[in-house]
């Protein structure tokens, strides 16, 4: 709690493009009122202000280095509620492609000849490293989605985080599908929470928000196929945020992708 | 005149009744904690009125900002007037923010909704009652209204399982109806704790202490969906008739007035039809048990 | 009823006295699809639209909608809301009025929701027949639901260089006050006689049975090996419930301002295709397979709705065929399991 009585909220941000954080401004635009009930703590403060507590640590970036971990155990001692903020956090996101090659190639083609000068490891989610209490999905998060996290944190609710598929917001929207337009999409898999934006404007949805918690694999790789997507290219659709559960999935023997 | 563009509320409309959605304000009077997950809240309805319920009846809890729950009756209509109990378990968001709340604050209220027990059909009949976990919250109902005209009753025996001691509820009036005389009691739980002198297993080892006469007997139970299989085994081993075995099957009602789908075995609205059914009238519907 | 007719070139001058009277919803193009919105102009209206994504439905039962609006401080005070001013919507097709004669049945018997009822009141419907198939997905022939005798507030029939207009209620006739309209002649009825007529060779059978078969093919289908199959192609996407005129499931929530005080109880679209569903609060799903999800859905349309409504739950409008990215379809459900109920039978 700040003296005012307001409880703190913080932000963090790992290996990211800050988009999250900048749709968590934009929010603000819109939801002034956000100011009345929460004091935002920023990120540079928060770690300046040693032993200080929060109600919620956002965590933006995936972990992406060894010395990554050890600020987040800190971060996860100040804080009573963590919270994973966007794919990088929530999936590893984009990020987790590079687990796609070998580390070698990516610091040399990231980092040129000064690959050695960098520690880098394979980008993991928040999860992978300390117990978050929630996820907000999303690349980028939705602005309206993350005020109504906020008021749930606030209520001590779950976050209202669909497990239904995109396909029925892009439905009640009444888009027409893009598979009738000769397109591919991962809408009937993909959480929802986004108000199928991406359909909404033409375009596939990618599956940033990660998949519910049942999707049907088999039948949605058999409508790729039928789309006419070849098996490397249904692949790199399929992994394209999910790099890091595709692959903790193989190591456990469970998927061939 | 039909032009016109401006816009109505549905107090306009005198002859369509807009209360169904609407929970009526009800002032929580005492909150009992029963363990860790369990809690019994003495709720009041405003201007004394009367919740009239059956036993086995259900209501719509709302909290607002978080949302409504069915949660069933514990209390007996044969001691509740304005007044009347609910047990809620923390399960989810809506009952979490129950066990937040205390004496005096408000909740929502709307119902009671569904089918209760049909007390006059067992007038004059042994009954057997068999609760498992927290199957004896909604039928303490039951049990209280029938202790309360106990001479309209034959036997009333009550076997009573749960996971451990500690998860048997309502001790106190266990005690109650384990001192009196015209109440056969028998408790079991699945596993012992150290100071656990009674009986150690499942429901199911009950039915071998006890003896009956199957054509007169009602015999009733409420636990969770895995039990009623073994349970209903029991009865029927025991010759009690499918009409006369009852039980109530919980499913999510959202609505409470027959809309909303969610509630649906098969073609059965539960919240309309059930939560209480007889067996007889379940048997063929797929979904049931 | 006595028959009107409409010149076409006069239909837009009736539509732009609607609007300026009513709110106006009628079909419209986008994006290379149908839908119905609430237009401002005759121009937008496309009346020889072939279907719509969703049905007309969603004005009576908007996809999410206020119950009440609650304010927590003090006793918690609950205030109804305010609902859509009067509405014309135009065009709607006979499978879509017959929809909105189940959804009036189930809305406005038993506990009669005051909500649905106030929206419907507030609804006037005027309808359009089909005469050509609105492509082959739909089964209205089959159904018996592509003709309509009352539903409607006004009934039209595009007959050329004019519409015939058959008035249903008290109501529709109001409206042609805003209308140059004339009594139908001798020669505009023969006219429609023949384009009635020669309409319904156009529309195939597809069912390979005779409807009122139905409720007992699927009585018996309870444990037809289908419903396996369904569920393992079934991408659990509930576009196919989300899309039907006859569905009308709904979930109930909370949504509450930042100053966690005011907010309202919503009420919106939900569907039996979904995994939270049938589950309760410990997380126990009574329905938790995609093929007992797929069961329940067609067991609802031609079965379970008839019992407790009286109406079928299907009026073929081919709306969730179209929708279903791996095929399923009623035609091919309902045929297919008349297909193994016939060689069961044989053997
Ligand atoms: S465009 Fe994508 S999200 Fe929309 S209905 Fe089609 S598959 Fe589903
Ligand atoms: S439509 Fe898909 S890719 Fe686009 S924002 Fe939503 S979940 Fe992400
Ligand atoms: S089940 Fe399909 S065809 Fe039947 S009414 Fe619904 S959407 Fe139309
Ligand atoms: S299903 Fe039949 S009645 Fe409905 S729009 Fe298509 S053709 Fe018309
Ligand atoms: S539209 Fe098809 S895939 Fe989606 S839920 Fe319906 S039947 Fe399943
Ligand atoms: S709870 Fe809504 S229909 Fe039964």
């Amino acid at each position: 709690m700040s003296q005012n009585g307001k409880p703190k909220i913080a932000f963090f941000d790992f290996t990211c493009c800050e988009g999250c954080q900048l749709t968590v401004i934009d929010s603000l635009q819109t939801h002034p009122e956000l100011l009345d009930v929460v004091d935002i703590v920023q990120f540079r403060e928060a770690m300046s202000e040693k032993g200080e507590d929060y109600l919620v640590a956002f965590i933006e970036g995936s972990c992406t280095r060894e010395s990554d971990e050890e600020r987040l155990r800190k971060i996860r001692e100040q804080a009573s509620i963590v919270i994973a903020l966007g794919a990088c956090a929530h999936l590893g996101g984009i990020n987790s492609l590079k687990a796609l090659h070998p580390l070698e190639d990516v610091r040399k083609y990231v980092y040129g000849d000064k690959a050695d000068w960098y520690e880098t490891y394979d980008a993991r989610p928040i999860d992978a490293v300390i117990k978050v209490d929630g996820e907000i999905p999303g690349c980028p998060i939705d602005r309206d989605e993350f005020i109504a996290c906020v008021k749930a944190l606030l209520m001590g609710k779950k976050l209202p985080i669909p497990d239904y598929p995109v396909c029925v917001e892009c439905k009640l929207k009444e888009n027409v599908c893009l598979f009738k337009k000769g397109k591919v999409c991962l809408g009937p898999i993909t959480r929802a929470g986004c108000n199928a934006i991406c359909p909404t404007y033409g375009a596939s949805c990618e599956g940033c928000r990660g998949y519910i918690t049942n999707p049907n694999d088999d039948s949605m790789r058999e409508v790729l196929a039928e789309a006419g997507l070849s098996v490397d290219e249904i692949t790199s659709i399929y992994t394209m945020f999910t790099t890091y559960q595709v692959q903790q999935k193989m190591k456990q023997g469970k998927e061939t992708v | 005149m039909i032009a016109n563009k401006s816009y109505v509320t549905l107090a306009d409309y005198g002859s369509v009744d807009n209360q169904l959605f609407m929970p009526v304000p009800t002032r929580i009077k005492k909150v009992v904690s029963l363990n860790d997950l369990n809690k019994l809240f003495t709720l009041e309805l405003p201007g004394g009125m009367s919740l009239d319920h059956r036993p086995g009846q259900f209501v719509e809890v709302s909290i607002f900002g978080v949302g409504e729950a069915p949660i069933s009756i514990t209390s007996s209509p044969s001691r509740s007037n304005s007044q009347f109990e609910l047990c809620v378990r923390k399960v989810g968001d809506l009952t979490s923010a129950f066990h937040n709340m205390r004496a005096g604050d408000i909740v929502g209220i709307r119902g009671p909704f569904g089918r209760g027990f049909p007390i006059e059909k067992f007038r004059g009949k042994d009954i057997l009652f068999a609760p498992g976990g927290l199957g004896l919250p909604p039928l303490r109902s039951l049990i209280n209204q029938v202790l309360d005209e106990r001479a309209h009753f034959g036997r009333v025996i009550i076997l009573y399982g749960a996971r451990n001691p500690d998860e048997l509820l309502f001790k106190d009036e266990l005690k109650e109806w384990g001192d009196r005389k015209d109440v056969e009691l028998l408790l079991t739980v699945d596993k012992g704790e150290e100071n656990w002198k009674g009986h150690v297993g499942v429901i199911t080892t009950l039915f071998k202490e006890i003896s009956i006469y199957p054509r007169n007997t009602i015999a009733v139970t409420v636990g969770p969906p895995v039990m009623y299989r073994f349970v209903l085994m029991e009865f029927l081993a025991k010759g009690i008739t499918e009409g006369n075995i009852y039980l109530s099957l919980e499913r999510r009602m959202k609505c409470g007035i027959g809309k909303c789908g969610h509630c649906q075995i098969n073609n059965v609205y539960s919240c309309q039809s059930g939560p209480v059914f007889p067996y007889s009238e379940i048997k063929g519907l797929e979904e049931a048990l | 009823m006595s028959v009107t007719i409409i010149q076409k070139q006069d239909f837009p001058d009736f539509v732009n006295r609607l609007l300026s009277q009513f709110r106006v919803s009628g079909p419209v193009e986008e994006d290379g699809g149908y839908a119905f919105r609430v237009i401002e102009n005759s121009d937008d209206l496309r009346l020889d639209y072939p279907t719509t994504i969703l049905p007309p439905k969603k004005f009576l039962l908007p996809t999410k909608e206020t119950l009440f609006e609650f304010d927590k401080s003090g006793n918690g005070t609950v205030q109804a809301p305010v609902v859509e001013p009067r509405t014309v919507v135009l065009g709607v097709h006979t499978c879509d009025l017959h929809a909105i004669k189940l959804l009036d049945r189930v809305f406005s018997t038993g506990h009669i929701d005051p909500n649905y009822t106030l929206r419907r009141k507030q609804t006037l419907i005027v309808s359009i027949e089909c005469l050509t198939p609105c492509d082959e997905n739909s089964f209205c022939k089959s159904m018996g639901t592509l003709s309509a005798d009352d539903g409607y507030d006004l009934h039209m029939t595009d007959v050329g260089n004019f519409y015939t207009i058959d008035i249903g209620t008290e109501v529709g006739e109001e409206l042609l006050q805003y209308a140059k309209t004339a009594p139908a002649t001798e020669e505009n009825m023969k006219k429609l006689n023949a384009v009635i007529s020669e309409k319904w060779p156009r529309f195939p059978y597809r069912l390979d049975f005779d409807i009122s078969d139905l409720p007992s093919l699927l009585n018996m289908s309870m444990k037809s090996p289908l419903w396996e199959e369904l569920g393992e192609r079934c991408l659990a996407c509930a576009a196919c419930t989300n899309v039907c005129p006859t569905c009308f499931c709904f979930d109930v929530r909370d949504e509450i301002d930042l100053d966690l005080q005011h907010g309202q109880r919503i009420r919106k679209w939900d569907s039996c295709q979904l995994d939270e569903f049938a589950t309760i609060a410990d997380g126990h799903n009574f329905r938790q397979s995609r093929a007992l999800r797929q069961r329940h859905r067609f067991m609802r349309k031609g079965k379970y709705i008839l019992e407790a409504h009286d109406y079928l739950g299907c009026v073929g409008c081919g709306r969730c065929a179209r929708a279903c990215l791996v095929d399923i379809t009623p035609v091919g459900v309902f045929n297919e399991l008349y297909r193994q109920k016939e060689v069961g039978g044989q053997s």
